[in-house]
């Protein structure tokens, strides 16, 4: 195969044209569009669930729309972590490595990508809408939902594996032009987080087509609660990097240069990207440290390779932050943190993805806590656990989304951002009101109070008498939450002040792609990282040695459990 | 995505930064590492309180049929240790819910927990004691109440419309039992 490429001289490859390109930008802007009303709709009932934390129970005002706190938390979760996600990663992925390249991407199948994700996410609406699928983003079984949600969360799952295709496309028709070049970074790291995604998927998308489908659909009377539980989160561990990585992409390619330096190692970056890939696929058990049903042996293994990922987030942490400082002395900066204040804090693109980095650091130390077998028996299913995603996924991936789309926006539309000043204190507010309740949340969740509970129906004495001396924790949940909302508010009117701007010459600003301190070239890590198919391959073979053991007894003591409509 | 020509203040930053990075690697590492170590060890140490499995059925139903399941769910194992065999349904515990578990200081308890319908948690606040509670398969975990009080079992699952009021109590009197 290289004989062959090495015979033939390098292929010139077509350029796309500006047309083309800006029917790219079109595809990107319809794609983070819809991920962002989602979000909107997303972040709206969230503030219902911080208020039913601090005690205020407003569902009964929301009749007939929001029957109750768990038909509004299953919307939050599917919209947010779901629909919001798949849409702005999807078109993310595909967008940059096509202007990375300058190739053109395959449009068809990028349009089409885009209407099975719309066509899942409204057949999943209905469902949740209805109130006939109040069995939140988990999905666990045997609560029983309608096929209408199952069958469209299933469509957006198999939507999300096609950009991979597109990606993939675009890296074999540049490297066949580029003999013996490595895949220039941010295609790199796109194609890495969506194979990534694509091993990740087998386990979810085995419980939707095998179990939650047909069982919905009738054709099956019972279900395996266990194994469903199990093959989602098989999935369930590796989409939180799905969601993490394409903010990752910004913060190691874009951001650098945003600031007004560059980053340090493009070879260090695929290293994290690389052993993000390897080790997020085989610990999805670590979420069922307290199930019955799986060998301790095997949490202990799945307990070192979970603490094994936090690598990547170090190097990640020691990368970025020294890009950071590069940034802030090439400004002046001087003195042991004197870079610091030198970053431009002016910039709401820079600020709201510093601030997400800053919030990443709690995230990243209460993940250590969950990961720790022994101590995540303190925290398990108790509030810690969705305070700590939302410093984790609501900052790496919303807030530094929220940063990316202040000069996406321009970039796409040609129209300049509406409000800088607006956008600068929404980032802040955002930042401010998730730190609050998820410090809030871990201090409340260390006292045992349950994640995902209707607490406010509760009579108010008993409310008291279970959680009162967590009481001035669980009004922060509420009070970080409000202000988080009050920021999102913001965000919006600068969104949509944006979208419906008007047009101005130079507004169209170019993609702040970075330049490297230690490039690619002639790194030994860069080779060894590079063959990505072969690193599919060892990452689904190490997957495969850990969650053989799990199932098998699963698949040798089969549950027949009937489904149950409970709400 | 070209790079431009560095300078003096690039090479010597990048230098001073080659070395910052080979000492953070290895803290890195060894803090994972001893993470790791300390993790694991306070789990062989304390044994009990990892979630262990008792059996599996086939029909999630049978548990419930048990005999140890019947009556009290209370079984006295020894001067002060018991197993106590507790059923989640949509929305109580049993024991716990309509009785409360009674049981004296210094306790020494191994729950055996299961479902009756669906997913179910079960938590008692202000212990280590986290089990989910699955329909057709038994697990149980270790515990010993060294405080006398009140403790409330948590469920942690979502269970549907009633999950947040799935309560139930577990009184450790203060006398211990000879």
């Amino acid at each position: 195969m290289s004989a062959v490429l090495s015979n033939n001289a390098p292929r010139a490859l077509a350029v796309p044209t500006a047309g083309e390109i800006a029917g790219e930008k079109k595809m990107l802007l319809a794609f983070w569009v819809t991920g962002f009303v989602a979000l909107a709709v997303g972040i709206a009932i969230g503030a219902l669930q911080s208020t039913n934390y601090a005690g205020l129970n407003l569902y009964p005002y929301l009749q007939p729309f929001l029957k109750s706190y768990y038909q509004g938390l299953t919307f939050h979760g599917v919209l947010n972590a779901y629909v919001f996600t798949f849409f702005t990663i999807s078109g993310w992925l595909m967008y940059l490595p096509a202007r990375e390249l300058k190739l053109k991407p395959n449009m068809g199948l990028a349009w089409f990508t885009y209407a099975l994700m719309l066509l899942g996410t409204l057949m999943a609406a209905y469902g949740m809408f209805d109130n006939s699928s109040s069995v939140l983003y988990t999905m666990y079984a045997p609560l029983k939902g309608s096929a209408w949600f199952y069958l469209g969360v299933t469509l957006v799952v198999v939507a999300s594996i096609l950009p991979l295709i597109v990606v993939l496309e675009m890296r074999a028709r540049w490297k066949r032009a580029n003999p013996g070049q490595v895949t220039p970074l941010v295609t790199y790291m796109s194609a890495t987080t969506l194979l990534m995604w694509l091993l990740a998927a087998l386990g979810a998308g085995t419980e939707a087509v095998f179990l939650l489908d047909p069982w919905s659909l009738g054709l099956t009377n019972t279900i395996d609660p266990l194994l469903a539980r199990t093959l989602f989160w098989w999935t369930g561990h590796p989409i939180v990097y799905y969601w993490l990585m394409p903010g990752y992409v910004s913060i190691y390619a874009l951001l650098p240069r945003q600031a007004g330096g560059k980053l340090i190692s493009d070879p260090l970056a695929r290293l994290a990207f690389l052993l993000l890939f390897v080790f997020s696929l085989p610990v999805g058990t670590h979420h069922q440290y307290t199930d019955p049903g799986i060998s301790p042996v095997l949490k202990g293994i799945v307990t070192a390779l979970t603490l094994s990922v936090a690598i990547p987030s170090l190097i990640t942490a020691f990368t970025i932050a020294l890009s950071l400082e590069y940034a802030g002395r090439r400004r002046g900066g001087t003195g042991l943190m004197g870079w610091w204040g030198k970053l431009p804090w002016k910039d709401p693109s820079v600020a709201a993805q510093v601030l997400a980095l800053v919030a990443f650091i709690f995230g990243g130390a209460g993940g250590i806590v969950n990961a720790s077998w022994q101590l995540d028996n303190v925290v398990h299913n108790t509030l810690w656990v969705p305070a700590h995603f939302h410093l984790t996924v609501g900052m790496m991936t919303t807030l530094v989304f929220m940063g990316v789309s202040f000069w996406l926006l321009p970039h796409l539309t040609g129209r300049k951002l509406s409000n800088p000043k607006l956008a600068l204190t929404g980032a802040w507010l955002w930042f401010i009101g998730l730190m609050t309740w998820g410090l809030a949340g871990h201090w409340a969740g260390m006292d045992g109070v349950p994640r995902r509970a209707w607490v406010a129906a509760l009579p108010h004495d008993q409310y008291m008498q279970l959680y009162g001396t967590v009481h001035p924790a669980l009004i922060l949940v509420g009070i970080g939450g409000g202000i988080a909302t009050l920021g999102a508010i913001l965000y919006y009117i600068v969104f949509f002040g944006t979208l419906f701007g008007k047009k101005e010459a130079g507004a169209m600003v170019e993609i702040p792609f970075t330049e490297f301190i230690t490039p690619a070239e002639g790194s030994a890590l860069a080779r060894v990282a590079e063959p990505l198919g072969l690193w599919t391959l060892i990452t689904f073979i190490i997957t495969l040695a850990v969650y053989i053991p799990v199932f098998w007894p699963m698949l040798t003591h089969p549950i027949h459990a009937p489904g149950f409509v409970l709400w | 995505m070209t790079t431009s020509t560095p300078d003096a203040f690039e090479d010597q930053f990048h230098h001073v930064a080659l070395r910052h990075e080979r000492v953070w690697v290895f803290i890195a590492v060894t803090l994972i590492a001893v993470l790791f170590l300390v993790a694991v060890w306070f789990v062989v140490h304390d044994y009990g309180l990892v979630a262990k499995t008792t059996q599996f059925y086939s029909n999630p139903n049978t548990p419930s049929q048990l005999a140890e399941f019947q009556g009290s769910g209370v079984k006295q194992t020894g001067p002060n240790s018991y197993d106590v065999y507790e059923i989640g349904r949509a929305w109580s515990w049993t024991p716990g819910t309509g009785t409360p578990l009674t049981l004296p200081v210094g306790a020494h308890v191994t729950f055996y927990v299961t479902s009756g319908d669906v997913l179910h948690g079960f938590e008692v606040q202000g212990t280590s004691i986290n089990l989910t509670a699955i329909p057709g398969v038994v697990g149980h975990v270790s515990y010993t109440f060294d405080k006398p009080g009140t403790f409330y079992i948590i469920c942690n699952e979502y269970c549907g419309a009633g999950h947040q009021a799935m309560i139930g109590k577990i009184i450790i009197t203060g006398a211990k039992q000879s």
